[in-house]
């Protein structure tokens, strides 16, 4: 404990400006680290806020002439310029591109390669590309990690937080590592889909044939060309053992395939699950953004007022917990199969709203109980009494009590929702084709299991395993480490219905 | 507040909450996207069905004009709450849906029975096993066995299996053969259910409803196993425990009376919620195990645009729900005397 009881705040600001140096050491290192991928940040980002434009107009004009960069609603013209500064992103130098270290390329007749990475294989350029990627995600991560030693050893006022101790626990809690482990790896994958994938999204699964793929024939000794779409028929799996292209293995053009491919018509696995990572992210993240914004406004407002307030959100979150979520998702998905919010990722916006709005329930049952505790402290009575305005009260003085439970049942919850989108992708509605869908993968191997081309629908459930696992074991972390004193117990309810998810 | 007090209380909430889960279906059936009465002619053009339609499920009157919404949402409300159901339109053209429930409820009960009783006679008593000798080889395995098994989702675990029971013969080299194992069945269809009295029926029933109920129960398997560990962790821990072994009290009784009783409680609410993920879950393992139970039931209704049915569905789950949670609270209430001082 510090010896001096009594300190004057100093803004952030001016500590910044007595000793600037570590601060602008770790400005311009994560500058710079940004910088190196300048277009993929700039692309990525504009081309969240084009999704947002578009459904901010579409939601205003009610059909789907605002959306797209082509149509002339009004506000289009606000679509159409985020859409060229993404394409302008695009174009931007990005230094983890496919075309640094291409993988694609044809063997000649000496057997060297050529297009690719320093003519190495193309098994070896792609997992060179993959391993350069995750390394410079997690220096990324360290370098935030770092920014907050930082601020913690020179400009943070306080010698101790109860933050300390929870960073403490946290670094002795391996099976919560474990899950961020997995989980930026999952993240990444989602992220970086179009670098990561041996091919792209395009040429793959959208417009294989508008692409040609270059290979060496064996039989005439000569480099042909193919459509991208016929070499993915030849090399589908069709579980035998003459059509069959299995986890880490060469197609007959020269493709190196990390998962093997998919049935007719083909295409590689693994840039389908990269994709599809990505949609399932986008899923969950939008779900739990506006499910967790809910549940902690619904949280603050009943443990502040209690009584009628309480018991209102009680009923109407019961109302919507009795309803099997799967059937009301199924039903909605019935619904809005012809509304205009089914042209985002064909269907992928819709099941995130649905989702946001169906999921609440069970995150404002997970931090009611913490947000009472809170709001039971002296400080809060203090407040009041002092006559700070109750918004002011909840954010500043409960908020920040139940941020850490959100997140625990947050994890938790994103597990349930990547469940229960690929359980609704594999029953054919949710996700259609051609937006990538683990779910659909599965549905797509379902009757190769016992054969040959096992790899279709066991590598994605192996995934969905994988994350889902991982999800629980950082929410498990978290826990543990802002409430060491809960050991399943009242938790493991909620747990239930967030893993469980019935997919 | 006394338990019983606190019992009535949760027992009169039900009342709302079901009132306001059928408005919100009622809202996205009547006030979605999608034109009921669309939905359910289809292609066929002819107005005289879409004007007969329209009428019987109460959104034209007799005279062809329109009911308005707040007279269509107290029919709508009265009709589910006299168990008034309605016909079926496009699944079963014609039938009353109160029978179509009744020939395909009893395979979803005896779905959701198998399940939770393979999850029960599973999961509990590896829980105990692990929680009783925590961190050793054999805790670990169960635990970390407990934590994947539970998030398989069922419907690829679903897959997965039924796929390996069919092809058991060639896996095996005709080793094993699910089919003709004790008696002969088929993996992918539904359980004959007449007379089980008989036993090779009932075996049948049996060994058919196994793999789905597994399925349907995995995700409740681990979790009373995790929650079942870590109660037998906790009260293994317990003053009355150690008071009990100061006093000389046998191993056996210690575990059985003492720990096994009360590390039970927590698991309630496991196995209350495990019937509300039957539930849901029964839609996705009745599809893919072909059983004709209400989950696929309401799969073509939903697919094929009988929402009226789709709607009557609905109403049936969330009773079938809401009587679960107060059968919940009620053996809360029995079984723990310290619910309601909270």
């Amino acid at each position: 404990m510090s010896s001096q009881h009594q300190f004057e705040e100093v803004p952030l600001r001016e500590r910044l400006a007595t000793n600037p140096r570590p601060a602008l050491v770790w400005a311009v290192g994560l500058a710079l680290l940004l910088l190196v991928e300048l277009g993929a940040v700039i692309s990525t980002l504009f081309g969240v806020f084009e999704l947002v434009a578009s459904v901010a107009i579409g939601a205003v004009s009610g059909a789907p002439q605002g959306i797209g960069p082509n149509s002339d609603a009004t506000g289009a013209v606000v679509v159409s310029i985020l859409n060229s500064i993404e394409q302008f992103g695009n174009t931007l130098p990005t230094l983890l591109s496919r075309s640094l270290i291409p993988n694609q390329g044809h063997q000649v007749a000496s057997g060297a390669w050529e297009g690719t990475f320093l003519g190495l294989p193309p098994a070896y350029a792609w997992f060179f590309r993959v391993v350069l990627i995750y390394a410079y995600l997690f220096l990324l991560l360290w370098w935030a990690w770092f920014g907050y030693r930082t601020f913690v050893e020179h400009y943070r006022q306080a010698d101790w937080t109860p933050r300390d101790d929870v960073v403490d626990r946290l670094r002795g809690h391996r099976w919560g590592q474990f899950g961020l482990v997995i989980v930026v790896l999952f993240v990444g994958l989602a992220l970086f889909a179009p670098t990561i994938s041996p091919t792209t999204f395009e040429q793959d699964i959208d417009r294989p044939y508008e692409f040609e793929v270059e290979y060496f024939d064996e039989e005439t000794g000569t480099v042909e060309t193919t459509t991208a779409g016929d070499a993915n028929l030849v090399s589908s799996s069709q579980g035998t053992p003459a059509y069959n292209t299995g986890p880490l293995s060469y197609d007959e053009f020269g493709r190196f395939h990390p998962f093997g491919t998919m049935n007719l018509p083909g295409g590689d696995l693994f840039t389908f699950m990269a994709y599809g990572a990505r949609v399932s992210l986008f899923i969950g993240v939008t779900a739990i953004a506006i499910s967790g914004f809910i549940a902690a406004a619904f949280g603050l407002l009943t443990a502040y007022y209690k009584g009628f307030a309480d018991l209102s959100v009680v009923v109407i979150s019961d109302s919507i917990q009795a309803i099997p979520v799967l059937l009301l998702l199924i039903l909605i998905n019935v619904v809005f199969a012809d509304h205009w919010l089914t042209s985002f990722y064909n269907g992928g916006l819709l099941l995130a709203l649905a989702f946001g709005f169906l999921y609440w329930p069970g995150l404002w049952r997970a931090v009611r109980g913490p947000a009472f505790q809170v709001s039971e402290q002296e400080w809060v009575d203090a407040a009041r009494s002092y006559g700070q305005r109750s918004t002011t009260t909840m954010r500043k003085h409960m908020l920040p009590y139940i941020l850490g439970y959100l997140l625990v049942y947050g994890s938790l919850t994103i597990g349930g929702i990547i469940i229960t989108t690929a359980a609704l992708s594999f029953l054919n509605i949710g996700i259609g084709a051609p937006t990538p869908e683990w779910g659909r993968a599965v549905a797509d191997g379902r009757s190769y299991v016992a054969t040959e081309s096992w790899h279709i629908a066991l590598i994605p459930g192996i995934l969905i395993v994988l994350v889902v696992t991982a999800l629980n074991a950082f929410g498990d972390g978290i826990r543990d480490a802002i409430d060491p004193q809960s050991q399943g117990g009242e938790g493991a309810a909620n747990e239930a219905a967030a893993a469980g998810g019935g997919g | 507040m006394s338990r019983w007090s606190y019992f009535a209380r949760r027992l009169v909430l039900a009342i709302p909450v079901l009132l306001f889960s059928m408005s919100l279906t009622f809202i996205i059936l009547r006030m979605g996207p999608l034109d009921p009465v669309s939905a359910i002619v289809g292609t066929n053009n002819d107005p005289g069905y879409r004007r007969a339609v329209a009428r019987s499920i109460g959104i034209i009157d007799a005279q062809g004009n329109p009911i308005p919404l707040w007279r269509q949402y107290v029919a709508f409300m009265t009709d589910l709450l006299t168990f008034d159901l309605g016909q079926a339109w496009v699944v079963n053209r014609g039938s009353d849906v109160t029978e179509l429930i009744a020939t395909r409820a009893p395979r979803t009960i005896w779905l959701g029975f198998w399940s939770v009783l393979v999850a029960l006679l599973v999961g509990i008593p590896l829980g105990f096993y692990a929680g009783l000798r925590p961190n050793t080889l054999s805790d670990y395995s169960a635990s970390f066995g407990g934590i994947v098994w539970r998030a398989m989702p069922n419907f690829w675990l679903a897959i997965i299996i039924s796929s390996f029971l069919v092809a058991s013969n060639q896996l095996t080299g005709g080793a094993f053969n699910w089919s003709t194992w004790i008696v002969d069945t088929k993996v992918i269809t539904a359980p004959p259910l007449e007379d089980l009295t008989d036993p090779e029926n009932l075996a049948v029933a049996i060994k058919q409803i196994l793999p789905p109920a597994l399925v349907l129960g995995s995700s409740s398997m681990g979790n009373e196993m995790r929650v079942g560990r870590t109660a037998v962790l906790e009260t293994v821990n317990s003053n009355y425990v150690e008071t009990a072994r100061a006093k000389g009290v046998p191993e056996r009784i210690i575990v059985w009376k003492h720990i096994f009783r009360n590390a039970l409680i927590p698991l309630v609410p496991i196995i209350t919620a495990e019937a509300f993920i039957l539930i849901g879950g029964s839609v996705i393992v009745e599809e893919i195990f072909a059983i004709n139970g209400l989950g696929k039931l309401f799969i073509d209704a939903a697919f094929q645009g009988d929402l009226p049915l789709a709607g009557s569905l609905i109403y049936v789950f969330v009773l079938l729900t809401l009587i679960i949670n107060i059968l919940q609270d009620f053996l809360y209430t029995l079984i723990d005397p310290r619910i309601g001082y909270d």
